[in-house]
């Protein structure tokens, strides 16, 4: 039972990871309407930010997150007011094109400068003992740092006045536009915000996982899972469904395969698509 | 008139001459050329393949990769377990996939725009997955793969798959001309209008959406015959579901010549990068698709027609 409760909360530990990566996905493909492949690279360049960081100037990685957020949001704005807002009025198929080029041309630059070899951020390590259970001080430690950044992400979309004109933009962009709200810079700020989350997320991910240039695409595919599973454009929905993808993955792992806890995301979007294609959650 | 008909000659001139010229390249060319060409004939039926479903219904298909690994699977294991006849292995895994897809665009072809694509990766994906899980080893060989020899000259490959490009690209021509090509670029303007004007759309859609997988199937299996092995990651790999939309893209997406020509830039584009930027190659194709779709986006063929170099009729 104790074990179980361990694997329960190791779920949602890694869920809440997830959650950032997905909210961010679903947040710029409500709003912007551009479904971004790349999003998976984003949080791998976040990661090697952290690493880089962290190896060259000692610079602690928890506070990476207070940097990548800034960078990674200027980054996202300039990107698509140079070439993803030229998108908007086409179709969907250029965006995802569009964004999966984006993807390799990322990667294999990051491949390119940095290598394939597997790094890492020694700098967490070791462990806390919670009641009888155990904890990986990393793990946890990111736990709490998500959590963080899904509260303020909540707070900002809810209670400030920028947040309100982005929920306006999602729910009726031409009436938005009539009240007076300037869509189109909305549209660009939720683009940076979609890709903050992405590389916070990814300084995240450095603290316990490996960092190599093609990460990236475990990330975004469970990111599409999140999405599906939550409803497009739907935030809460999202870090429920995080959540769920990060228990499910966690409970298969252990006692099934780590093989089949890969097949998660894809069966998940499969069967979400089929039986409920509107999400779980109610918006 | 007189002259239309004099123009139509001469086209059917220079046709019948480029395939007179195709058909007798294995009596001189070097086999770096006949591979070379074997590649482009594959890739062009794989990228016609994705247009006839995708370009006229509108339909992103990101799962053409399904289509190629699941043909390639079962006609690899039927050569190298049961050692069937290389000519009968490759129609089987295409029927094969071609009879599956028919359950699988009835249930996914439900699924609009996006998600359509996203499930059609996720189908992809988790097929490679599996297939290289131990459940299913006895019959897949797992991630271990599957080498094998059909005993297959160059030669007859080439030809074989040269009859299947030919073939493909005047199936396209045809549905593109047709009646039934007009109904899916009906779906594709607008599915609703073209279901209250009676259009079966569910029908239609899955009427291309087996053809394309046939075809794409069968090309599929003479690819993996071609290279001799074949292994889930290797088979399902998204490259062999991006490159032809790429072509596609490149020659002009809904034109019946516009993958063929897209195949043939872009196999040699690919040949020049890979042999010199092996490293960026990625990133140089990214680019390439940022481009195209910024600067390029109706592809050479529908930029053509544009410009009125070509006429602008759905028969190119």
């Amino acid at each position: 039972m104790t074990n179980f409760i361990e694997i329960l909360i190791r779920g949602l530990m890694l869920g809440s990871v997830y959650a950032l990566v997905g909210m961010g996905l679903t947040l710029v493909w409500g709003v912007v309407g551009i479904v971004n492949i790349a999003h998976g690279e984003f949080v791998m360049l976040g990661a090697y930010l952290a690493f880089w960081a962290f190896s060259l100037i000692h610079f602690n990685p928890l506070l990476s997150v207070a940097l990548a957020i800034p960078i990674f949001f200027f980054a996202g704005m300039t990107i698509h007011k140079r070439i993803t807002e030229r998108l908007t009025k086409a179709p969907e198929l250029s965006a995802l094109i569009l964004t999966f080029g984006m993807s390799i041309l990322i990667w294999n630059l990051a491949q390119f400068f940095w290598t394939n070899t597997y790094r890492s951020v020694p700098y967490l390590t070791g462990s806390f003992p919670f009641f009888g259970l155990v904890f990986a001080k990393s793990k946890t430690v990111s736990f709490f740092l998500a959590l963080g950044i899904t509260a303020a992400l909540f707070a900002f979309l809810k209670y400030s006045r920028l947040g309100k004109g982005i929920r306006a933009t999602s729910q009726n962009s031409e009436v938005a536009l009539v009240c007076g709200i300037n869509t189109m810079r909305m549209r660009a700020v939720t683009f940076g915000m979609g890709i903050a989350l992405a590389g916070a997320a990814g300084t995240i991910v450095s603290l316990q996982w490996v960092i190599f240039p093609q990460m990236g695409a475990s990330y975004v595919s469970k990111a599409f899972a999140i999405v599906v599973l939550g409803g497009l454009g739907n935030i809460q929905g999202a870090l429920a469904g995080g959540l769920i993808i990060g228990v499910l993955e966690s409970l298969t792992t252990q006692y099934w395969s780590a093989k089949m806890a890969q097949i998660i995301p894809s069966m998940t979007i499969l069967l979400i698509l089929l039986l409920k294609p509107t999400g779980l959650f109610k918006k | 008139m007189k002259n239309s008909s004099g123009d139509r000659n001469l086209i059917g001139l220079g046709i019948s001459l480029l395939m007179a010229f195709l058909v007798s390249v294995p009596f001189f060319a070097s086999d770096y050329w006949m591979t070379l060409l074997v590649l482009i004939l594959i890739y062009t039926v794989y990228a016609s393949g994705w247009n006839l479903f995708s370009g006229l219904t509108g339909y992103t298909n990101f799962g053409l990769a399904w289509f190629i690994g699941v043909s390639g699977y079962v006609s690899s294991l039927l050569i190298a377990d049961h050692k069937f006849f290389w000519l009968l292995a490759w129609p089987i895994g295409a029927l094969f996939v071609g009879i599956v897809s028919i359950g699988v665009g009835y249930i996914l072809l439900r699924i609009k725009g996006v998600y359509f694509a996203i499930s059609m990766v996720a189908l992809t994906e988790g097929t490679r997955e599996l297939f290289g899980t131990e459940y299913l080893e006895p019959i897949t060989h797992g991630g271990k793969g599957v080498p094998f020899v059909a005993g297959i000259s160059l030669s007859a490959l080439y030809w074989s798959i040269l009859l299947l490009a030919f073939m493909t690209v005047i199936v396209c021509y045809k549905i593109t001309s047709s009646k039934f090509g007009l109904r899916l670029m009906a779906i594709r303007e607008d599915e609703q209008a073209a279901e209250t004007l009676g259009i079966h759309t569910t029908r239609e859609k899955i009427i291309a959406f087996v053809l394309s997988a046939f075809l794409t199937g069968l090309a599929g299996a003479i690819h993996f015959t071609y290279q001799n092995y074949i292994d889930p990651s290797f088979g399902f790999t998204i490259h062999l579901t991006l490159t032809p939309i790429v072509m596609a893209l490149f020659g002009g997406v809904g034109t019946v010549f516009g993958p063929a020509i897209g195949a043939t830039l872009f196999t040699f584009i690919h040949e020049i990068l890979w042999a010199e930027l092996t490293i960026l190659y990625m990133a140089i194709f990214g680019g390439i698709l940022i481009l195209l779709i910024l600067f390029f986006p109706q592809g050479l063929l529908g930029w053509m027609k544009e410009r009125g170099v070509l006429p602008r009729i759905r028969k190119i």
